[in-house]
């Protein structure tokens, strides 16, 4: 009965987005992800939220600023469990161009325990999915 | 005894209860289905509301630390319970009587207002500040869409009641046997403006775009909702599925509860054609072409349109009574 109810529950993530102080390109990219019927994410259960009490994926964008840093460990701890984080970008994994600046406090797994890396400057759309997809995989797992 | 059985039965498992719940998460999910084919995209499966529930039921529910907890964990019982007692008030031709007596649309218009009620404690007991804009944009807008609501159900009451020869009759049973009688009010010239204003009032009542202000994603975050998840929110999305039914139900039976036959199945199947071309209509095509008005704007329109509409039609009926 378990197994059923986790085979069937894994197939409605709904995704949350945090910035944690990215350019915005990566969000863009998530943006034209959600939104442009070509990429449409729907398909798998998705659906992008509002609200942090929502959300099962966790999409995290941007270096993690000294300035967001508190908020996004607050944001992050208000997601109920299970939940699964996704880092987009290059900057969750070594802060990219931001590298060594004197503003960063990341990289993000230093502080949240991240399950996905998508890599890129920013990603394609195609490889957000396949990084989503990676991360039903992983929730599945805890559910 | 035996009443009492039946009555339990009709609540939780056939017209009302389990059914009602099946059949409102397959519109909703058939409405999610043809939005997104309607904006070109796959879409999820029908089923996906379903999934959703099985998926929230199993996720862990956090109370904030600030909200008062009794407020906060009753109110979506208190919507849920509250459509569930209104969809045992609705009729279906050649499937089911309908439970009320004499004043079940009355009982029935009071029982609407339930779910905007339970959305209103929610959202102040969340002491979310969000929680807070939302409760008072779902105030303004029930005030702004009871009025027409309530002019349509008065009209209808009163083209029932004069032609049977007596002031109003406030009875779904009575309505429904003098449109068996005299064919559907759906097809009387008069009551076209009313049918017209129930079509305005039907994307207020959902809270769907372009007036689900209260509920402002992009805005306020799901205003009143903002802090529930799992179970609670579990309990607001089977609300809003069982609200589906009743205000869909409560169109149908007010203006075309014509059934297919005798037939038992034909007549549900009937029934279920007659939602979903409702829900087409009123609510996918409207949310899928618009963007959300303010809550002025939406305020205004809901006085001005079918509001007018609404009286167009009643005063239609008093000269021709």
């Amino acid at each position: 009965m378990k197994k059923l109810l986790q085979k069937i529950a894994k197939k409605s993530p709904w995704l949350y987005r945090i910035n944690a102080g990215s350019c915005n390109g990566c969000d863009v990219e998530l943006a034209t992800t959600a939104c442009i019927p070509r990429y449409d994410i729907e398909r798998l259960g998705c659906k992008y939220c509002g609200s942090p009490k929502h959300a099962d994926i966790v999409l995290i964008t941007g270096p993690l600023t000294a300035r967001v840093k508190e908020k996004v460990l607050r944001l992050y701890d208000e997601i109920p469990d299970p939940k699964v984080t996704v880092a987009i970008g290059v900057c969750p994994i070594s802060g990219g161009v931001f590298r060594d600046s004197y503003a960063i406090t990341g990289p993000i797994d230093n502080f949240i325990p991240v399950d996905v890396n998508v890599p890129g400057c920013p990603p394609r759309p195609q490889a957000i999915i396949d990084g989503i997809v990676e991360a039903i995989k992983i929730w599945e797992t805890r559910l | 005894m035996t009443d009492i059985v039946k009555l339990i039965l009709d609540l939780l498992v056939f017209p009302g209860g389990l059914f009602a719940i099946f059949f409102g998460l397959f519109l909703i999910g058939i409405d999610r289905k043809i939005a997104a084919r309607l904006q070109r995209r796959i879409g999820p499966p029908i089923y996906q509301p379903f999934i959703d529930l099985v998926k929230l039921i199993r996720k862990e529910m956090v109370v904030p630390d600030t909200a008062h907890v009794q407020a906060f964990r009753l109110a979506p019982l208190l919507g849920f319970a509250g459509m569930m007692a209104a969809v045992l008030l609705i009729p279906i031709t050649g499937v089911y009587q309908g439970f009320g007596h004499s004043g079940d649309l009355l009982v029935l218009l009071y029982l609407l207002s339930l779910p905007a009620i339970a959305l209103m404690i929610g959202g102040s007991a969340s002491s979310s500040p969000f929680g807070a804009i939302g409760f008072s944009r779902e105030m303004v807008m029930m005030m702004s869409y009871e009025l027409p609501l309530l002019l349509v159900l008065v009209t209808v009451a009163l083209k029932v009641g004069l032609a049977t020869g007596g002031i109003a009759t406030f009875s779904l049973s009575e309505i429904v046997q003098f449109q068996l009688e005299n064919g559907a009010l759906l097809f009387d010239y008069t009551m076209l403006p009313a049918l017209l204003a129930f079509l305005v009032f039907i994307p207020g009542n959902m809270g769907v775009v372009p007036f689900d202000i209260p509920e402002a994603e992009t805005e306020i975050v799901e205003g009143p909702i903002l802090e529930y998840s799992g179970a609670g929110l579990a309990l607001f999305k089977l609300m809003t599925s069982l609200k589906m039914v009743v205000v869909l139900g409560l169109a149908i039976t007010l203006f075309f509860p014509t059934p297919m036959g005798e037939n038992f199945l034909l007549n549900l199947l009937w029934f279920f054609l007659k939602c979903l071309v409702l829900m087409v209509i009123s609510i996918t095509v409207v949310r899928t072409s618009t963007g959300r008005v303010r809550m002025d704007q939406a305020f205004k329109f809901y006085l001005k349109y079918p509001t007018v509409l609404a009286l167009i039609s009643l005063i239609l009926t008093l000269l021709q009574g």
